[in-house]
């Protein structure tokens, strides 16, 4: 896997700064390749530098962030997307969403929390390059390990259990995936858990408990610490969070 | 008739007493009728004693009569002006339109004024009563006239704007007084000027100045001010935070900007809650913040934490731990130097209620401490309105549990056997949003 080009946007320089240099980028295999100020400045270093990953601040001066995520999605389609912003433009939420936005973090920005976003957008990069390959009549190894996952993810699974699935190295997976996708297994593992319990949080009326252990967790104490820890709130918050978005959408409709 | 003008004094002295005696807001309109109600008695004052010597001009000296009346003309013609001024004000103060009038109408004061010490007064003796006439008599219906009719043309002119309670009441007053005016125009023996006067002054008490309304005014000022202390924009305040938490990390201390970020969270977390009720878990998040905090200035203190985790969508009103566990801190653990612990713990009882239990282990009540409390949080909704002090926070939470979740619920404390006390606040364990 070669290193994510990253590219900063904040007007103000101490949160670049920050970025820069409080977070770990040679460890998550990332390279800051540019800064940007303003709006202007962001769409021509997209332009020129062509990153992998931009950071982006939404309140930002001549052209706001979202703007430019737009004009810059026709030219360059692939690249991500991460928004970070203050609370005060919290009502940009929904439309940076609309724009299929890798992520979407809040200020303040915790930098040994940050890492988790970076993990989260190779896996789903891997995801986009497994559903653009063309069918093959041998399954790549890292797929046919990954499919079994999400149809196993509910079970006990450890790099021992995929070792005697697939006849494999217990080592020689843990490296398939470092290389491959850019994240640990247990990494990986716990990201497509939360992305199915938060899936049955939002699509079922499941009791906690039940969401806890359709993920995989069997106690829901460990499920809700790992989930707050990686959403940032409760599993009840969130449901709860969303449903009020949801009713919140539907006044204003009215 | 004289016993009318005892009677009449007599009820704005009562008035003046209650006015006098009242705490209000200091604004241009208090201060106004408070003259108003000076110049009211001492005008009651010199009609009575006006009447008696008129009737009675063989036994009172001429001169003597001549200037009580003299005076008495003269506040008349100032509670005239006042009355204009009042409605003046009033009108300014709800529409923001400027007083175009005052000038003309003080020059007329002036001149009023002069004219009633100055000019010849006459007296006419009738078998019904004795009477004045002359250039001084007529000049004051004349300023009296000036100054209704101006009071009537503001009302009218503004009478969109008015809150109804006040426009009906000071027009009802205003009719009647024009009425009596006219009527005593034309029968200068009947003497009831006093009465239309009273009742236009009674109707300003009643409607704008009496005692519930002065106390309204002075806990809305109270309010105001400190909802302006609190409005420097929070966004300002933790981005400026954010800021100062990288620069910090940049430098190389951690520690500073761990605490930032949690001070930054604790700015945060009070920001975002903008509904009464929230549920337990987001009340828990933001205690912990604060409790992380406060553990960080007083490493001492400990906190412990027992929550039935089946709680955490439980609807509570907002703010309710934080105050309580904030009591504590102040007025038990702060007494031990802050060395101890608190615990917080909420468990489901019977009938579908929960009771969260703050237990410290500080330094207790002291001596009949515990039974005034107990007595504020029983006769919570007799207690006055308080901005400040120490019982204000946890007084709060108690109308705030009765007001929102139902007066079967509440705050009660207890003393620990082995010292400190614990705070029980019993609430519905519901999960549903109404």
């Amino acid at each position: 896997m070669k290193k994510l080009r990253v590219l900063l946007v904040d007007d103000e320089i101490m949160i670049r700064e920050g970025f820069k240099r409080l977070f770990d980028w040679e460890a998550h295999d990332c390279q800051v390749v540019g800064e940007a100020a303003d709006g202007m400045e962001a769409l021509a270093q997209i332009d020129s530098l062509r990153p992998d990953l931009v950071i982006m601040d939404i309140n930002i001066p001549i052209m706001n962030g979202l703007k430019v995520i737009q004009l810059s999605r026709m030219k360059h389609p692939g690249t991500a997307f991460v928004i970070v912003s203050g609370y005060d433009d919290f009502s940009y939420c929904r439309e940076a969403l609309r724009l299929q936005i890798t992520d979407y973090i809040l200020k303040p920005v915790n930098y040994e929390e940050f890492g988790t976003c970076i993990d989260n957008l190779k896996i789903s990069l891997f995801e986009q390059r497994v559903s653009a390959e063309p069918e093959q009549q041998e399954e790549r190894t890292i797929t046919g390990i990954t499919r079994y996952l999400q149809e196993h993810l509910a079970e006990e699974v450890s790099l021992s259990v995929l070792a005697d699935q697939f006849h494999l190295n217990p080592q020689y997976i843990s490296q398939l995936f470092k290389s491959e996708i850019g994240v640990g297994f247990l990494t990986y593992l716990t990201n497509i858990r939360m992305e199915k319990a938060k899936k049955l949080l939002l699509s079922t009326s499941l009791s906690i408990a039940d969401v806890a252990e359709q993920s995989g967790y069997a106690d829901y104490r460990v499920f809700t610490k790992v989930f707050k820890k990686s959403e940032g709130s409760t599993p009840s918050q969130f449901r709860r969070d969303f449903l009020e978005t949801r009713e919140g959408e539907q006044d204003n409709r009215i | 008739m004289l016993r009318m003008e005892i009677a009449l004094f007599l009820v704005m002295a009562f008035v003046a007493y209650m006015y006098f005696t009242a705490e209000k807001q200091s604004n241009p309109l208090h201060r106004i009728f408070s003259v108003l109600l000076v110049v009211m008695l001492s005008h009651l004052a010199l009609d009575a004693s006006t009447l008696y010597a008129v009737c009675h001009l063989d036994k009172v000296p001429l001169w003597l009569t001549e200037v009580l009346h003299r005076f008495f003309i003269g506040t008349m013609v100032l509670l005239t002006y006042l009355y204009y001024q009042y409605i003046a004000v009033l009108i300014q103060m709800e529409t923001g339109k400027k007083r175009k009038l005052d000038i003309p109408a003080k020059v007329f004061l002036v001149l009023t004024e002069m004219g009633s010490f100055l000019l010849p007064l006459y007296y006419q003796v009738t078998p019904e009563g004795n009477y004045s006439y002359g250039p001084c008599a007529y000049m004051c219906y004349a300023g009296a006239t000036f100054y209704l009719s101006l009071c009537t043309w503001l009302l009218i002119s503004n009478w969109e704007r008015m809150d109804p309670k006040e426009k009906s009441a000071i027009g009802v007053a205003l009719f009647v007084e024009l009425t009596v005016s006219v009527l005593q125009a034309f029968h200068p023996t009947w003497l009831i000027s006093g009465m239309g006067l009273t009742l236009m002054t009674l109707s300003f008490y009643l409607t704008l100045e009496n005692p519930d309304i002065l106390r309204a005014e002075l806990t809305e000022q109270k309010m105001s001010m400190l909802y302006l202390k609190s409005q420097v924009n929070p966004h300002f305040l933790y981005n400026t935070l954010d800021t100062i938490r990288i620069q910090a990390q940049l430098n190389g201390d951690k520690k500073v900007a761990d605490l930032l970020m949690r001070l930054v969270d604790f700015f945060r977390l009070s920001v975002k809650v903008d509904r009464p009720m929230v549920a337990l878990d987001d009340e828990l998040e933001l205690l912990e913040v604060y409790m992380e905090l406060m553990c960080y200035r007083y490493p001492e203190l400990q906190c412990e934490y027992d929550i039935d985790p089946e709680l955490g969508g439980v609807q509570v009103p907002n703010f309710i731990l934080q105050p309580v566990v904030e009591n504590s801190l102040l007025h038990g653990l702060k007494n031990k130097g802050y060395r101890g612990s608190v615990r917080i713990s909420a468990q489901k009882t019977a009938h579908n209620q929960m009771e969260i239990q703050v237990c410290d282990t500080g330094s207790g009540f002291a001596a009949g401490k515990k039974a005034a409390i107990d007595q504020m949080l029983e006769n919570y909704a007799k207690q006055p309105a308080k901005l400040e002090g120490n019982s204000i926070g946890i007084l709060n939470v108690q109308k705030r549990i009765k007001l929102l979740c139902g007066r079967e619920y509440g705050l009660s404390y207890t003393e620990n056997e082995t010292g400190g006390v614990t705070a029980h606040l019993l609430l519905p364990g519901k999960e549903d949003i109404q």
